[in-house]
């Protein structure tokens, strides 16, 4: 493919490639042994490397420019203007492709050690606290969370350069954040916030609702009750005499823009029933919504098909307790882990239907192991890349900024020795917002 | 003893694996049994009798029937076909049974937590059980809607909910709302109520606030109507609550009501008559056999265990005779479950009520027509008739004695259970490495 792209570089260019090559090569050594260096540069050209843009074909060799943290230009080599302030990547024998994007994870937020060893006494202690709703829809996860420079790299050397942050407690969980993992100073890495409100299909415990029905009541009640609170907030703001005010309530207020103005509302479907709830919710109040978990997207790919509502498959092959799968015994449930779980996003394409992958509920080790379980199970490989960067990009609103190597989006890029999803690929250098980040060889 | 049935257990669950590929089950549900003893319930028995299903549906009961050709042929050889077997009473194939939380809770939906996943289902159809009404449990005074669920194991949940069934709502009194039995934590505070007059009076209220509702909807939709509606005329607030208790007022909802002891039985047969609301059925009413008058001219049926009465102060006064006796006084008597696990042995259940007193044809009726009449579903189910659904269930012997076996359970004429082909199936899964899924 692209053969005709493998020309010799321009006379122009030669003698500047041939005098960097050797000072690349040092310094690439040097970079080798201090792992996760970061370093800014105005502008950057990476050359000579394989390039996967995503929304174009594979380019065999050619070069990437970046400058200011965004991509000025993509070709092959020799069509491309190497800028004069650049300084000159030599990526030879390595493949560059956009960074990944994880749509839905809980990094970054502190959660409560839970102790195993309570005594009797503890635990009724702790049982007898009243019982509060755990409800936040107007929660900002933003404001909650702590980068750390170690998760940064931890996820960086898995591929990722941009994740989604969502809160994790309650059925009204609150609102999510988009991140560049370009530091470790939130206010830097903010992409969009808010990006969209989470609800999880889960249960309040000891105060209702407590079971999985009073959960769709509860929900549907308050869908309801914003319904019913812009309507008289919009017939109070018209003509506020001779009508009663509406009655402040925070609850409402956060939900309105979602469920009034359509922004996005994401929900956590933990198995395939919940998949089906959530399709029925969103057709009866014409939610603009979003499916995230979905291990068992493939049991209901024919609703899926017809529903067209964008899916962020989680790459947790854990059975759900409820499944058929995990009902019978260890041994059926590891088989159905091992072997169907990991096919559910490649049934999900056999079905041409659309979706990203995610790492939620996975570490940054599980993902990549989770992830080549997946190809191994079926997933094309081209397919898996769109669905860790086109894909989550478009889900995001940000596909104008984000997920492929195009001139004008952000230089959000990793550069890997051998294919991306292969047993021993490593990934050598990462690019966030224009920030190199250059990691030593796994095994090194 | 314990390693056994953790073996029996491991090689049930494999057969479960391939039930559940779908490709086991007959498409079409067309089939000719032949020779069966037939126990068609409404009719007289017919020995050496043929059954052919077209479609799901029974199209000819008789003697030397002849099936279309690619028909699929079972024979009975003098088994004993009989209608599949109805469950009044079950919380199976849900994610939840309770929404304890709260008092009331009438804006929960079964329906909507069905799960097509739980084993349950297929223990159930072992022992030749087709449908069942699975319920919200007994933790408060009013609970939720209740769902009829055909059990199609390996169908999606959406295609076993039965939609021709009665919606019912359950409604419970005595010591679980009372949580007379519940030890209460420190700090907790007791849930109102809990007495049995408090729950009547809150049982009262509720409607009443339903009734508030309804009418204030009614004044909306008037004025809404009118000429020249309010500029600022607002609808109510939609409270899902206040409205299923609306559609119960309404007659589009029928009450289905756990209690044990007679004078609670009387209460809520007072507030039926109080609001105009229907009563399916008194669910357990252990002391039903002491007001059988009240409850004929009411014309609420009992949904009953057979024995296994006195494990509670309010079951005390239980009798074994209970479920025969009130048959014999006319009231409409279905034996229910009420358990994953009794539920494959339902007609066992049912076979005892002929040591109290009814007859063979009887008995069986307690878990098919009875049990359909209760559910709304009787011109589809509960008998073998010609035009009914194909909802059957062969035995090795009578099913009510107590040596007999479900053999293979069918709905609408396809085969969900087949004892001998699992067998088969087992055995070839034992000796093959890793074929499990």
């Amino acid at each position: 493919m692209n053969k005709h792209f493998k020309k010799r570089q321009p006379a122009s260019v030669r003698p500047l490639t041939t005098a960097f090559l050797i000072l690349v090569l040092v310094a690439s050594s040097i970079n080798m042994a201090q792992a996760g260096r970061a370093e800014v540069k105005p502008a950057y050209a990476l050359v000579n490397c394989r390039i996967f843009p995503v929304a174009q074909p594979v380019i065999e060799k050619g070069t990437i420019v970046i400058r200011d943290g965004l991509i000025e230009a993509v070709g092959p080599a020799g069509k491309i203007q190497i800028p004069e302030d650049a300084e000159l990547i030599e990526a030879s024998g390595l493949n560059a492709y956009p960074g990944l994007i994880s749509a839905h994870t809980n990094l970054f937020l502190e959660t409560k050690e839970q102790s195993q060893t309570a005594t009797p006494e503890e635990y009724l202690e702790a049982l007898s606290q009243p019982a509060e709703p755990k409800e936040f829809p107007w929660l900002q996860i933003v404001e909650k969370i702590k980068p750390k420079k170690q998760t940064v790299e931890a996820y960086h050397r898995a591929g990722i350069t941009t994740v989604v942050v969502a809160p994790h407690e309650g059925i009204f969980q609150g609102q999510s954040v988009v991140l560049n993992l370009n530091s470790d100073q939130v206010s830097k890495m903010v992409l969009a916030q808010p990006w969209a409100l989470h609800i999880n299909f889960t249960t309040e415990r000891g105060v209702y609702p407590s079971s999985p029905m009073g959960t769709l009541a509860f929900l549907r009640q308050k869908f309801y009750d914003t319904q019913h609170y812009s309507q008289h907030l919009q017939k109070y703001r018209q003509s506020p005499q001779f009508l009663k005010r509406p009655e402040y309530d925070p609850f409402l207020e956060a939900l309105l823009p979602f469920v009034i103005d359509k922004k996005p509302i994401v929900f956590q479907c933990n198995n395939l029933e919940e998949i089906k709830r959530a399709l029925k919710l969103i057709k009866e109040f014409k939610l603009n919504a979003v499916l995230t978990g979905c291990n068992e997207a493939w049991r209901v790919s024919q609703q899926l098909k017809s529903a067209s509502i964008p899916l962020l498959v989680t790459l947790d092959f854990r059975a759900p307790a409820s499944s058929v799968y995990a009902q019978q015994g260890q041994a059926i449930r590891e088989k159905a882990e091992k072997e169907l779980y990991p096919a559910n996003a490649s049934n999900l394409a056999k079905e041409k239907i659309n979706f990203s992958l995610t790492s939620f509920g996975l570490n940054d080790t599980n993902f990549v192991k989770n992830l080549r379980a997946a190809i191994k199970a079926g997933l094309p490989a081209d397919q898996a890349l769109r669905a860790l960067t086109i894909e989550p990009a478009r889900t995001l609103g940000l596909d104008k900024q984000l997920g492929s190597l195009e001139p004008g989006k952000i230089a959000n890029l990793i550069l890997t020795k051998g294919e991306l999803f292969d047993e021993k690929t490593s990934i050598v250098k990462v690019m966030v917002d224009g920030t190199l980040f250059t990691y030593e060889e796994k095994g090194q | 003893m314990r390693e056994k049935i953790k073996k029996t257990g491991l090689l049930l669950s494999l057969l479960v694996f391939f039930l559940s590929s779908a490709s086991w089950l007959l498409a079409g549900g067309d089939l000719l049994i032949k020779n069966a003893t037939i126990l068609t319930v409404t009719g007289n028995t017919i020995p050496n009798g043929d059954v052919l299903v077209i479609n799901g549906v029974i199209k000819q009961i008789g003697q030397n029937l002849t099936a279309p050709a690619g028909v699929r042929i079972i024979e009975a050889n003098g088994r004993y076909l009989m209608p599949g077997i109805i469950d009044t009473h079950t919380h199976i194939a849900l994610s939840g049974t309770n929404e304890g939380t709260d008092a009331v809770t009438p804006e929960v939906t079964m329906a909507e937590v069905v799960n097509a996943d739980d084993t349950s289902i297929f223990t159930a159809l072992s022992g030749g059980v087709t449908m069942v009404h699975t319920m919200h449990g007994s933790a408060n005074v009013i609970g939720g809607t209740n769902v009829v669920l055909k059990l199609k194991w390996g169908k999606p949940s959406e295609e076993l909910i039965v939609k021709e069934a009665y919606p019912t709502l359950k409604f419970a009194l005595g010591e679980n709302v009372k949580q007379s039995n519940r030890t209460l934590l420190p700090g907790r505070p007791q849930r109102y109520p809990a007495t049995r007059m408090g729950a009547n009076a809150l049982i009262r209220s509720e409607l009443m606030r339903a009734k508030d509702y309804m009418a204030a909807w009614d004044r909306y939709e008037q004025l809404k109507k009118s000429k020249n509606p309010p500029a600022n005329l607002l609808p109510p607030r939609k409270d899902l609550r206040l409205e299923t208790l609306a559609d119960l007022l309404r007659g589009k909802l029928i009450a289905r009501c756990h209690a044990y002891v007679a004078p609670e039985m009387i209460e809520f047969l007072n507030l039926s008559r109080e609001f105009g609301f229907k009563i399916g059925a008194f669910e357990h009413a252990w002391e039903a056999y002491k007001i059988t008058n009240e409850l004929k001219a009411a014309g609420v049926g009992i949904s009953v265990f057979i024995d296994s009465w006195a494990y509670k102060m309010e079951a005390a006064e239980g009798i074994a005779y209970n479920a025969a006796y009130c048959t014999q006084k006319g009231i409409l008597v279905s034996i229910n479950s009420d358990s994953g696990e009794r539920i494959r042995r339902l007609f066992n259940e049912a076979g005892k009520a002929v040591k109290y007193g009814l007859t063979q044809d009887e008995a069986l009726k307690l878990i098919t027509i009875n049990a359909a009449k209760q559910l709304g579903v009787d011109r589809l189910v509960g008998s073998i008739e010609v035009g009914k659904q194909a909802d059957l269930a062969l035995f090795s012997q009578h099913p009510m004695s107590a040596y007999t076996r479900c053999e293979m359970t069918i709905i609408e004429g396809d085969v969900y259970f087949d004892r001998e082909a699992l067998l088969k199936e087992r055995a070839a899964a034992s000796t093959k490495k890793g074929g499990l899924l």
